[in-house]
């Protein structure tokens, strides 16, 4: 028999490493296509948001090279600032290693797993270090790094320091088993495809495994402004929440915690707070009890307080959504940014909504689906914007479902985006999303139907006049054998005719 | 009276003026739908009113036709001027080609196309077809005792053999030296003409048999009027006891809505009608060859009884006896009683005791 002691040594507290390891999945590492796109996907997200937070117009550059059966290498290239060489190991070794899923603020990302899961992904599959290359502006430093899966940290084996020639920013190379490239819905190149539209002001260049060169241009020069780190509503908030935040803050009354650090909480709704929770303001913070925090998370439920400030919300923009949509080269384009909404009580979000018509559309609705800039690529049945946009009666805009040459693009901009999982590529069903979706197709669409409706009548107006043009020559040789006239003087005057009447 | 060259180059110089005043010309066509046709009840067929429409270039429905309309006045004036005679369907075929400039749209694509345009000079223009040098389809005989002159050659026609003498498309310069026959069989069938002639009998009841072919063209329609007009010859239609045969009998007697502009020239309003009737099934004990009426029969036969020249009580009640049977007889269901049945007992006997629908 053996006791609790040895039992117990086989027992080790499961990193958040090597607890991903074993849910790859949980992150949409599943399937070979979503493998390679999900793994484009964090790299390329890192790169712009590394960006964005300096101010720098991004310029990405993206490699696939095939290294043998459903083997690839693959790198993404930025120029941001760069990475001193000693936080390389956290960037891109550390899950969770940001502070960004404490911070309540709108970002591409918002678990900080992306591109550390990435590098993960690489060891697992193929058992070789990534190579990150980077500079500030002085040295380069060339890094191979594995991951420590059982501590959650970067552990480099090997740096190197090379001659730079002026160049800023940061390189990651990675390999990759259980991939496979292609063109598809699914494929990197669609994903690039939609970044571009919903970063106009990034350029993108992608080299795919065959040494095709594809460019996404930019077409905006407008750098987004930052979102900014915004204080959490009360009706927004969990329990826990609550919780990890009064251990967290350096407050030591509850009350003044809550009004410092939650928003919309005046003197007054203290009181409020109190007299409804039954909870004492004056109490230590750090001795909030889950019963206590539960108790002032029903109280406000039955508060009222006011909306939260929208500050933090940068959408894209109408014009930059038209800007980026002019990718697809439309003969029409309409973009609505709608006002700022909160669900659930209190996250406030913003939709956008783009509709390009015509130019390179095929037949029928392209919806491409977009959380914070970033693409949706996979799991769109499940996904809020696809019930939406099915709820929509296309035919009473003059747009038929199937045929009409069209690119539907959907944007919802949230400090926190209610994926249906950690995947995070289907955004769960809140009633007042859904609404705003609706509201904003709807919006543009009434456009659309008045450009469908004006083009429409140009044509006819083109045929009809085709049409007399097309019967002039017979017309005119059978009366100028009637009349003995001038064959081409009586053409002529047919043609004068018809000019005159579309003129 | 203008000559119809004049009246060709007058359609085309309109035209050309008001193109030449900048603005859209138009034809004046006469219109040929029913609204625009009425029952003569004294006079006893069809005539036409002076309704017209105005077809113009500029708008789109009319476009087309307003061309094809041009090629065929232009194509007649050249007829009449070479002294040259074309039937319709030389006209057809002589206009049609491939419109410029197109793929494969042609001036026009089948003979339905040119036939109303025809129809359209003739009644605007007030010109018969044979004055614009054309000539309709041939269709339909003659057979029995009576001596035609066309052009140099005179004949019987119970001399022919058993085809009889074909009626040509224009009956106009023919003349009839002389008659020997107490009236006019028009038949709808020519296989029920073929077996009357076989029967022989046109000798036996002194009768001119004339097949018409389904609906009665022009020529046979002409050439029965003058007969009837010149000679005096009562007519007497024998059809198939259906909407389509009773309409045949009603476009000899009234005129058709078609050709109402030229029911004086071709109608012969005192007509009668010997059958098939409705009422026959049961005198002739037929009940065992009729056949049902289709949909498309009820809805003609509805048609008809709304007609003011079928709004006599018997036709109204034959008529709604063939609803209400909802079956037809045709003329060849007499053969069931044996071959030469219709020729010695059937016609004789409704003949000689007037036994008439009216």
């Amino acid at each position: 028999m053996k006791s609790a002691d040895d039992l117990f040594k086989e027992f080790k507290i499961l990193s958040v490493s090597e607890f991903f390891k074993k849910n790859a999945d949980m992150l949409g590492y599943t399937g070979k296509i979503r493998s390679m796109t999900i793994l484009i996907h964090e790299m390329v997200t890192n790169a712009l948001d590394a960006c964005e937070e300096a101010g720098i117009l991004p310029e990405i550059r993206v490699e696939i090279d095939q290294k043998g059966e459903s083997h690839y290498e693959i790198s993404v290239e930025d120029n941001a600032t760069g990475i001193p060489l000693k936080f390389i190991p956290d960037v891109f070794g550390r899950m969770l290693a940001g502070s960004k899923a404490h911070r309540n603020m709108q970002s591409r990302g918002q678990q900080g797993i992306g591109v550390s899961g990435a590098v993960m992904y690489s060891q697992v599959t193929t058992g070789q270090p990534a190579t990150i290359i980077s500079s500030t502006g002085d040295e380069v430093w060339k890094v191979r790094m594995n991951l420590d899966l059982q501590k959650n940290a970067g552990k480099i084996i090997e740096k190197t320091k090379i001659e730079n020639d002026g160049w800023r920013g940061t390189k990651i190379i990675i390999e990759a088993k259980d991939v496979t490239y292609n063109r598809s819905r699914y494929s990197p190149y669609n994903y690039l495809r939609m970044s571009s539209i919903a970063n106009p002001h990034a350029r993108i260049e992608f080299i795919e495994p065959d040494g095709t060169k594809i460019i996404f241009p930019r077409s905006s020069k407008e750098v987004p402004k930052p979102p900014k780190i915004m204080k959490l509503h009360p009706k927004g908030m969990t329990t826990d929440d609550l919780l990890v935040m009064a251990r967290n803050t350096k407050t030591r009354k509850l009350g003044s915690f809550l009004r410092t650090e939650l928003s919309r909480i005046s003197k007054k709704k203290l009181d409020e707070i109190e007299r409804v929770s039954g909870v004492s303001m004056e109490m230590n913070t750090h001795r909030l009890t889950w019963k206590d925090a539960e108790k002032i998370i029903d109280a406000f439920k039955k508060i009222d307080f006011m909306a939260p400030s929208s500050e933090g919300l940068i959408p894209i923009g109408e014009e930059n959504i038209m800007k980026g949509l002019s990718l697809v080269e439309p003969e029409f384009s309409i973009a609505v940014t709608r006002s700022p909404k909160t669900y659930r009580g209190g996250i406030p979000f913003i939709v956008e909504i783009g509709l390009a018509y015509g130019g390179k559309n095929e037949a029928g609705i392209d919806i491409i689906r977009y959380a914070n800039r970033s693409p949706l690529v996979f799991d769109q049945g499940g996904c809020v914007i696809n019930e939406a946009v099915k709820s929509i009666d296309w035919r009473r805009y003059g747009v038929n479902p199937d045929s009409t040459p069209l690119t539907l693009f959907v944007n919802i901009v949230s400090t926190h985006i209610p994926y249906t999982s950690a995947g995070k590529q289907a955004v769960a069903m809140e009633e007042e999303i859904y609404n705003e979706i609706r509201f904003g197709i709807m919006d543009a669409c009434r456009g659309l139907k008045r450009f469908l409706s004006l083009k429409r009548r140009a044509y006819q107006k083109k045929q009809r006049k085709e049409s007399l043009m097309k019967y002039a020559p017979e017309s005119s040789k059978a009366l100028s054998k009637l009349t003995g006239e001038n064959p081409d003087k009586v053409k002529d005057l047919f043609i004068k005719l018809i000019e005159k009447r579309y003129a | 009276m203008k000559k119809v060259e004049e009246k060709l180059e007058e359609l085309g110089r309109k035209v050309l003026e008001q193109l030449e005043k900048g603005r859209d010309p138009y034809i004046k066509i006469t219109q040929r739908s029913l609204g625009n046709v009425s029952y003569d009840k004294d006079k006893g067929f069809l005539v036409i009113g002076n309704k017209y429409s105005k077809r113009y270039y500029l708008n789109i429905a009319h476009t087309r036709k307003f061309m094809q309309t041009l090629l065929v006045a232009s194509y007649c004036n050249e007829l009449i001027k070479e002294n040259k005679h074309a039937g319709i369907r030389e006209l057809y075929y002589a206009l049609k080609h491939t419109i410029e400039g197109t793929k494969k749209e042609n001036t026009f694509e089948n003979q339905d196309e040119s036939n109303p345009i025809i129809e359209d000079l003739e009644l605007s223009l007030n010109v018969l077809r044979e004055e614009l040098n054309l000539t309709a389809d041939r269709r339909g005989y003659l057979y029995g005792d009576i001596v035609i002159k066309d052009g140099e050659d005179e004949f019987n026609c119970s001399k022919l053999g058993r085809g009889g003498w074909a009626v040509p498309g224009n009956v106009e310069e023919i003349e009839f030296k002389r008659v020997n026959a107490r009236y006019i069989l028009v038949v709808e069938t020519a296989a029920m003409a073929d077996r009357l002639i076989e029967e022989k009998f046109a000798q036996k009841n002194k009768a001119l048999i004339v097949a018409c072919q389904g609906q009665a063209p022009r020529g046979v329609r002409r050439l029965i009027k003058r007969i009837h007009k010149e000679k005096k010859l009562p007519v007497i239609v024998f059809t198939d006891g259906d909407p389509y045969g009773w309409y045949i009998y009603s476009t000899i007697k009234q005129g058709s809505i078609n050709l109402a502009y030229l029911s004086n020239r071709l109608s012969v309003p005192d007509s009668k009608f010997v059958g098939m009737t409705i009422d026959d099934i049961e005198t002739y004990g037929l009940e065992n060859v009729t056949e049902k009426l289709k949909e498309t029969d009820l809805k003609r036969i509805k048609e008809e009884l709304e007609y003011p020249w079928f709004k006599t009580k018997e036709w109204q009640r034959q008529l709604k006896l063939a609803l209400k049977k909802g079956v037809r007889i045709e003329q060849q269901a007499l053969a069931n009683k044996s071959l030469s049945f219709v020729a010695d007992k059937y016609l004789p006997e409704k003949i000689e005791n007037e036994i008439f629908l009216s």
